[in-house]
């Protein structure tokens, strides 16, 4: 369990455990996003995560795509609603997204550098 | 089609659970036919969003997929063919020439921030996806009697 108390999701191919990493957090995603609808699952879950975030001033979150072999167009539009949310926060409650990548997958390397470019200064690809 | 060294053809009813077998089966032709890993995982990629478009907005039960590899000059050529409703393709063709204009990333990131305040459940974002991430040459054809294809050609 994590220090927002956020359960792990396991559905369809995906599974999503969100950890406590040292003053931050990390959101680990494993599996296939390729369902037709995924906002049904990550929607809420980076809702909670945001509201945690903001809530207890957690300056950092990685999310770790490393075990992510696909990420449909449907599942990115989640990560950049998740990312917009950034830049409604006034300057005091912003935190940063890092994403952590792997390099060997190809799709990871095109699609997530791209995420940056949403919200200048939100995001940081590690 | 054009003379190719090898292609495949895929026909299923359009059920989302096949889509995923088919990018792999995809992803392993163009590995085996091109030795190029990169343009296998980048056109599994696209056709695989192509094909989530026709299984999302086809009116038929009939999907066709047809991916042909140049070995020569290392180019794949794909098309992905649906029948659509009349308001169907004339969204897509309003997406298709909204995404191509201009410098690829910008329409991308454009994209991608409509996507993310749409309430409609819909994200809009794969021909802007397969234009940036595969630098794909695409062309969109609408018959007379709404049948849609978007085809890509991958250098």
């Amino acid at each position: 369990m994590n220090r927002l108390n956020i359960s792990p999701v396991d559905q369809d191919k995906i599974k999503v455990d969100v950890l406590d990493n040292g003053e931050g957090l990390m959101v680990r995603l494993v599996g296939d996003i390729d369902m037709e609808d995924p906002s049904l699952v990550l929607d809420p879950l980076f809702e909670k995560i945001h509201q945690g975030m903001v809530a207890q001033k957690i300056p950092f979150i990685v999310a770790d795509f490393n075990g992510l072999t696909f990420l449909n167009s449907s599942g990115i539009k989640a990560v950049a609603k998740w990312i917009m949310k950034l830049a409604m926060l006034p300057p005091a409650q912003k935190y940063q997204i890092r994403i952590a990548h792997n390099k060997a997958i190809t799709w990871q390397v095109t699609s997530l550098p791209t995420l940056t470019y949403l919200v200048p200064g939100a995001v940081k690809i590690e | 089609m054009s003379q190719s060294d090898g292609y495949i053809e895929i026909r299923f009813g359009p059920r989302w659970k096949y889509i995923s077998p088919a990018r792999v089966f995809i992803q392993n032709f163009i590995a085996i036919a091109l030795s190029d890993q990169v343009k296998a995982d980048s056109i599994a990629m696209a056709t695989s969003e192509l094909l989530e478009n026709a299984v999302k907005y086809g009116t038929t039960d009939d999907t066709q997929c047809i991916v042909q590899a140049f070995t020569a000059s290392g180019t794949i050529q794909a098309s992905v063919t649906n029948q659509a409703t009349a308001q169907g393709a004339a969204e897509l063709e309003a997406i298709f020439q909204k995404i191509m204009g201009g410098d690829p990333l910008e329409a991308y990131i454009a994209q991608m921030r409509e996507a993310a305040t749409r309430s409609d459940g819909k994200s809009q974002l794969g021909l802007a996806r397969i234009r940036y991430e595969t630098g794909a040459e695409m062309k969109l054809e609408v018959t007379a009697g709404y049948q849609v294809t978007v085809a890509i050609v991958v250098k």
